[in-house]
């Protein structure tokens, strides 16, 4: 039940729609779980001394935090226009740029959102975070550095299992659309 | 009120030495204070405007029955900060009066997701018979379902401005008041001989240019290609009008500003709206 909140033991479904203070406090740490995790993967698929296949097994983990048909919005300081990738091309961009040395790092600081809930019944939230990037070329001798904000889409969804013929239910955190936007910190 | 002045007056100072969480354990690196300054999400702006959450870094999440939920004194200190305070020209008197309507003793007033009164502007580039063209749409939040949605209300789009002109009076052409009798014939008029069928429809037709865009679309003449930028117009505090715009620069100023502000008279409302939908 790995990364499964655990909501209640008991199969009660009545008035489970609304999400209280201390149940969104839960959820809230369950998701920013999610959000540590890929940080963490990001952290070493960029990293040049990751090896490929490390880096490939990685990628998988990573993107299996996410929604299906997940995109990364990308935008810099020179162009407020959006480019699109699929979560995996993301990665596989971020494990192909070409600097011999890569330090990915993490503000100590994070925003979240309140969670509203979506047509389909499930809840939708928006964690904030910020990433330092500092890429290394030996041979050009440039150093790149920028600081990226990542606000990144939490869907949260009420699920059910059975455990020993007794209806469990659990809040369940996934993942989705990120958006990436250059910063001028 | 004195204890909440110095929480704010903790608050401003603090942000040059906050710490968070923070994400990436080992390694992290220590914000200045400039990321908690900033209203880093709309959602922010919302609690920070009708003081929902605690100062500095915003992690604790102000609910109804806790001691500073809608605190007077803490909104008057988030309010100073969700201004754009350097490029926008929004008087000092201006804002003051703003700033004592919405903290009234009498009639607080408070923004909400969920009601009308707010909407989004998004700038987005679609190809359109092989250019690239800029659209303006206007988004508004709506109850679905079991929850709510952003839909489009309203497309302004370029290509799409000059297409209709109809006109009036007794030049124009038209369909005679007997045509009845022979069987609207004439219609051939409207639909074969003139440039401006729309000469012959009722005094108050009005494009819907959205539906002619999404017809486009379906016909596959119109390709999304990017959004290249979003701001927010909210008319929920009584009497007066708001754009949020984000801000991305160095400082503490920074994130979902208040860049415009507008007391209204009479008819400001309307004109501002028409001008926001642009669908003269």
């Amino acid at each position: 039940m790995l990364g499964l909140f655990l909501a209640t033991t008991v199969s009660v479904f009545a008035q489970a729609d609304d999400i209280s203070p201390a149940r969104k406090q839960a959820i809230d740490s369950l998701a920013l779980e999610k959000v540590k995790d890929l940080s963490k993967y990001i952290s070493i698929i960029g990293s040049k001394e990751t090896q490929f296949s490390e880096a490939n097994r990685v990628m998988d983990r990573a993107e299996e935090l996410f929604a299906p048909g997940a995109e990364m919005g990308v935008s810099s300081i020179n162009s407020s226009e959006i480019a699109y990738y699929k979560v995996r091309r993301y990665f596989e961009r971020l494990m192909a740029l070409n600097y011999d040395r890569v330090n990915i790092t993490w503000y100590d600081i994070q925003y979240i959102s309140d969670l509203e809930r979506q047509p389909d019944g499930r809840y939708v939230g928006v964690i904030t975070v910020f990433q330092r990037f500092e890429g290394t070329s030996i041979e050009t001798g440039m150093n790149y550095k920028d600081t990226t904000k990542k606000d990144i889409t939490i869907y949260v969804e009420k699920k059910q299992t059975q455990i020993a013929g007794r209806t469990i239910e659990f809040w369940d955190v996934m993942l989705g659309d990120v958006r990436v936007t250059e910063t001028s910190a | 009120m004195r204890l909440i002045s110095l929480i704010f007056a903790f608050f401003i100072a603090s942000i040059f030495f906050v710490s968070g969480q923070g994400i990436g354990g080992p390694g992290t690196i220590k914000d200045d204070g400039r990321f908690a300054a900033s209203t880093k999400q709309v959602n922010q702006f919302f609690r920070r405007f009708n003081a929902e959450e605690s100062p500095t870094d915003g992690n604790k999440r102000y609910y109804p029955g806790d001691s500073l939920y809608h605190n007077k004194a803490l909104r008057q200190g988030f309010l100073k900060v969700l201004f754009d305070n350097q490029t926008s020209s929004i008087s000092p008197d201006l804002k003051d009066e703003f700033q004592k309507n919405v903290l009234s003793d009498q009639y607080p007033q408070y923004l909400n997701f969920h009601r009308e009164g707010w909407m989004a502007e998004v700038q987005a580039d679609f190809i359109f018979k092989g250019k690239r063209e800029t659209a303006t749409l206007v988004l508004k939040l709506q109850p679905e379902g079991l929850g709510y949605e952003w839909v489009i209300d309203k497309v302004s789009f370029p290509p799409f401005k000059d297409l209709f002109n109809k006109p009036v009076g007794d030049s124009k052409d038209f369909l005679h008041p007997l045509s009845h009798e022979l069987g609207f014939m004439n219609l051939r008029r409207a639909f074969q001989d003139s440039k401006m069928p729309e000469a012959f429809t009722k005094s108050s037709f009005e494009p819907d240019y959205l539906t002619l865009f999404l017809y486009e679309m379906k016909q596959d003449n119109v390709r999304f290609e990017t959004v290249k930028d979003v701001k927010f117009h909210f008319f929920q505090v009584e009497g007066w009008y708001f754009e949020v715009n984000q801000f991305n620069r160095p400082g503490f100023n920074t994130g979902w500003l208040i860049s415009n502000l507008v007391k209204l008279s009479p008819g400001d409302k309307e004109t501002i709206l028409k001008y926001i939908y642009d669908q003269e």
